[in-house]
């Protein structure tokens, strides 16, 4: 069993923040690897973030709506 | 990049052949009694009588051209006779397949073309209707005139004599012609006929024709566009482009309502281009309608067919056509003629032998056709004889009139001179009939619309601090409400460019929209700018509201003909007949260095035609493209990169409502009373920052964002500079001949009696964008704009300046910079 974290990524040199326009997975829910968790904005794109690991989400620690930093913990899953 | 389409690597990967269907040559093989039989004798006379008339009009140009009279009229005729003796065939069997709701849009060599869909549209119509498109021209004087001059007892006898006296008084500059004189002989057209623009820039008709099937196919219409170029077209990039638009994947896979374009490619191949011969010597062909094959496996259903007999022609424009109402377009056609007359009258036919003239003049459409009638019995030669006379004699009569002052009096410069620059823009706002467009899903659960919902209208919080761009109406928002209404709101407003649907545009302003509207009001076009443009000018006379995008400023050049020469050309040329509301949006890039940096608004505005607007704030954005999106004439959009993501720090909030900001007004964005600084797009900014800086010197500046640079109002500017005496003009564009360098003479001249100094203009040098690190060296910093306005524009020699720009510009001019 290990813990990983979903973090907010780097979206270019010129994105220091986004917004979480959609949490699509709560705590408890089964994912797999590759799987979309949370749908993120920016001022230019819209796009899903993918669960880095097959398991279960133990902790989503974002809402949605919360503008967020690049490198943020969004959610964490235990395989 | 629709995801519904997969790229399978083990399909695509594996080994295969490519062929394509066989392209027929010269397969027309139908007897004259079958003709007879299917066609009637009426019409197969009918043809003949056609090409007669259409000889008999350009024997007359060319005499004129050659002696300076045609029998017993003396005119000195001093425009273009680009003709097409010898094609009459091509042009009356084409036109024999096509009804009054096919457009045709041609080239410098259209008279033919031109008046044979006029004659074939008056057999068509009814004669209430032909009273009533004649009545409906202009205020009526060239119906009066023929009403008069050249009566006729049927309705299609006076119809055919205003075809040809519109185009003759047209060709003589005269009132009454189709377009006031102000097109002439090669952009001739009477879109009631079906008869659209002749096109005086080889092979640009290509793109237009495709836009015009663009709208054709957008509003269902049972009808075709065909492009009529020539031969020499298929050198053109933009005809490629075109080609290459009008087949894409998209309309057979994508779309809701499949089928291709329908549009055809006829093409008149005469075998020159000029003096270049095209196959042998200019062109990679060997035959002109094997190009079809290097695009699409059904070739373009390409077809050489012999363009010396009409019926030929007719046969396969038919076939094309029911092809292309079918969705199975686009098609091409490769119509093989021969021009007997020079390509102009400084011809001297040095590229041609004398032998290969006299064999094709053996072969001449009109006599071979008139033999063939004579030979099946369907006319006897005295019949035939007679046509001709009477042909003839009614082109003398049209002629004698059309010449005549009296009766058709020569188009003047109006009592100011300037009638013709009234004709350039419509003015006016036409609103949208018909129901709103449906959008796909409800607009208020589309993500973008939701954050949007969510946004500070106004740039700062309660403090007074900035907003991030999350948290406020940024500039690109601006835009894409305003886009978004009129997406709603209005059925003619189609959207496409590079990357517009699921990219969101390059730089997601369109974000949101493919969720809402399918792919026949927005979609990707390929990377080909000319087409881009051409084909949303093609939409827009048909009745369209193109939207479209050119990615970076910097792309211009690859829709150069499009923008300068035909969307800027096309109001005037047309005596207001055509309108052209067309909005093309381009970014204003940096960082990418010198192929994406650059500000071409001023180039842009130099050309007469064009609206342009360059919006710097949220609030001017939205209100600036409400008002490009519901004009009547073509706007051109510049937006800068670096403003996507700003905020509204002026005038408060960004109304949530859709408003219009008139084009033209400046506006001041910070009062001041020692300098006047005049800002075009992106510039305000760096203003802002130097007066602040100035400020704590007790200079204050006073701002004015150009907003517009075409219409431009210069009241509030000389106003200001009356007040202040002094004026500080900055832009991103590199100085030389920009729009900065205009505003400035114009202010000097008109308010020379306030000014303390000389405007100064503060741009870019004269030399290419550098890469990121070093754009401060060339885009005006504040500190850029506190030198000039110490050093020059307050005289204080004391100042040591900041920037780097202590340039002796006129050593730089001597070497070129
Ligand atoms: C873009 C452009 N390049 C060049 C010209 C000058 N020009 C006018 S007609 C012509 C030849 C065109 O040949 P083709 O397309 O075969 O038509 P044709 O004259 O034979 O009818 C040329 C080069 C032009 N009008 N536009
Ligand atoms: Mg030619």
């Amino acid at each position: 069993m290990a813990r990983i974290e979903l973090r907010m990524p780097e979206l270019g040199n010129e994105i220091t923040e986004a917004q979480i326009d959609a949490l699509l997975k709560g705590t408890g829910d089964k994912v797999s690897e590759g799987e979309e968790i949370v749908t993120i904005t920016t001022p230019k794109v819209t796009m899903d973030l993918e669960a880095p690991a097959t398991g279960t989400v133990l902790e989503v620690l974002v809402e949605e709506d919360e503008i967020v930093a690049v490198g943020t913990v969004l959610a964490v899953i235990e395989t | 990049m629709p995801k519904s389409i997969h790229i399978d690597p083990v399909a695509t990967r594996s080994s295969t052949e490519l062929e394509s269907r066989r392209i027929p040559v010269h397969s027309y093989a139908r007897p004259m009694a079958e003709e007879l039989r299917v066609r009637g004798a009426d019409t197969l006379i009918m043809a003949l009588r056609h090409m007669m008339v259409i000889r008999a009009f350009e024997s007359g140009v060319a005499s004129l051209k050659s002696t300076g009279s045609y029998r017993d009229l003396t005119y000195a005729y001093k425009g273009p006779a680009h003709l097409s003796i010898g094609q009459e065939a091509a042009a009356v069997g084409a036109a024999m397949a096509l009804t009054p709701e096919d457009h045709i849009f041609g080239s410098h060599r259209s008279h033919g073309e031109f008046l044979a869909k006029g004659l074939s549209a008056i057999e068509r119509l009814g004669d209430n209707t032909l009273t009533a498109i004649m009545e409906a021209h202009g205020d009526g004087a060239l119906l009066r005139a023929v009403e008069t001059h050249l009566p006729d007892e049927s309705a299609r006898g006076l119809a055919e004599n205003f075809l040809l006296m519109g185009l003759l008084a047209e060709m003589f500059t005269r009132e009454i012609g189709f377009n006031g004189g102000l097109g002439g002989s090669m952009h001739a057209f009477f879109t009631p006929f079906g008869a659209y623009p002749n096109n005086a820039i080889v092979g640009a008709s290509a793109g237009i024709a495709t836009g015009a099937a663009l709208w054709m196919k957008t509003e269902g219409r049972d009808s075709i566009a065909v492009s009529m170029v020539g031969d020499g077209a298929t050198g053109c990039g933009p005809v490629w482009e075109a080609l290459n638009f009008a087949g894409m994947a998209q309309f057979e896979r994508l779309w809701d309502n499949p089928g291709f374009l329908p549009v055809l490619y006829f093409f008149t191949n005469n075998f020159y281009a000029m003096g270049g011969q095209t196959s042998g010597e200019t062109m990679s062909w060997d035959r002109l309608a094997r190009i079809g094959a290097g695009l699409r496996e059904d070739a373009c259903h390409a077809e050489t067919v012999d363009g010396t007999n009409p019926l030929a022609v007719a046969d396969a424009v038919q076939r094309k056509r029911q092809l292309l109402l079918d969705g199975k377009g686009p098609a091409i056609l490769d119509v093989e003629c021969y021009r007997y007359s020079g390509h102009s009258t400084t011809d001297v036919n040095a590229y041609r032998t004398k032998d290969e003239i006299a064999e094709w003049t053996a072969v001449d459409p009109i006599t071979t056709y008139r033999d063939s009638l004579v030979a099946e019995g369907i006319l006897d030669a005295a019949t035939a004889d007679g046509i001709q006379s009477e042909v003839g004699a009614g082109m003398h009569a049209v002629y004698m009139a059309a010449a005549n002052p009296e009766i058709s009096p020569p188009a003047g410069l109006g009592s100011d001179g300037a009638s013709i620059g009234r004709k350039v823009f419509a003015g006016s706002e036409t609103p949208p009939i018909g129901r709103a467009p449906e959008p796909l899903s409800e607009p208020a659960k589309v993500a973008r619309i939701r954050q949007n919902a969510r946004k500070s209208r106004g740039g700062k919080d309660a403090n007074g601090e900035l907003l991030s761009p999350l948290k406020a109406i940024t500039l690109r928002d601006g835009l894409f409400e305003a886009i978004l209404h009129a997406a709603l709101t209005d059925p003619r407003v189609i959207i496409y460019g590079e990357e517009c649907r699921e990219w969101g545009g390059a730089f997601g302003v369109y974000r949101g929209l493919s969720d809402l509207f399918p792919h026949d009001r927005v979609f990707n076009a390929p990377i080909s700018e000319a087409a881009i443009v051409a084909t949303a000018i093609g939409a827009a006379i048909e009745g369209g509201r193109p939207l479209v995008e050119l990615m970076y400023a910097d792309f211009i050049g690859r829709a150069g003909d499009e923008l300068f020469n035909q969307l800027a050309k096309w109001q005037a040329m047309s005596n207001g007949l055509l309108k052209v509301p067309v909005v093309v949006r381009c970014s204003v890039g940096s960082k990418y260095g010198a192929q994406h940096s650059q500000d071409w608004s001023g180039l842009a505005a130099h050309v007469p035609g064009l609206k342009i607007i360059y919006p710097a704030t949220p609030r001017d954005a939205k209100g600036l493209m409400a008002s490009a999106l519901a004009s009547d004439d073509p706007v051109i959009v510049f937006e800068s990169q670096r403003l996507y993501d700003q905020v509204e720090l002026f005038h408060g909030e960004v109304p949530e409502g859709n408003f219009k900001i008139s084009i033209g007004a400046p506006d001041i964005k910070r009062v001041g009373s020692d300098v006047t600084v005049l800002t075009i797009g992106p510039a305000l900014y760096p203003a802002l920052d130097a007066a602040d800086s100035l400020a704590r010197r007790g200079i204050t500046l006073e701002i004015i964002d150009a907003r517009s640079l075409v219409p431009f109002d210069y009241g509030p500017v000389l106003d200001s500079v009356t007040k202040t005496g002094r004026l500080l003009l900055v832009s991103e564009a590199c100085e030389r001949g920009s729009f900065a360098m205009t505003l400035a003479s114009n202010v000097t001249r008109f308010a020379f009696d306030a000014l303390k100094a000389p405007p100064r203009v503060l741009g870019g040098p004269n030399w290419i964008v550098p890469g990121a690190d070093l754009e401060h060296g060339y885009f005006p910093q504040p500190f850029d704009i506190e030198d000039v306005i110490l050093t020059d524009l307050m005289g204080d020699t004391g100042h040591v300046r900041k920037g780097s720009r202590a340039w002796d510009d006129l050593a730089l001019a001597r070497s070129g910079l």
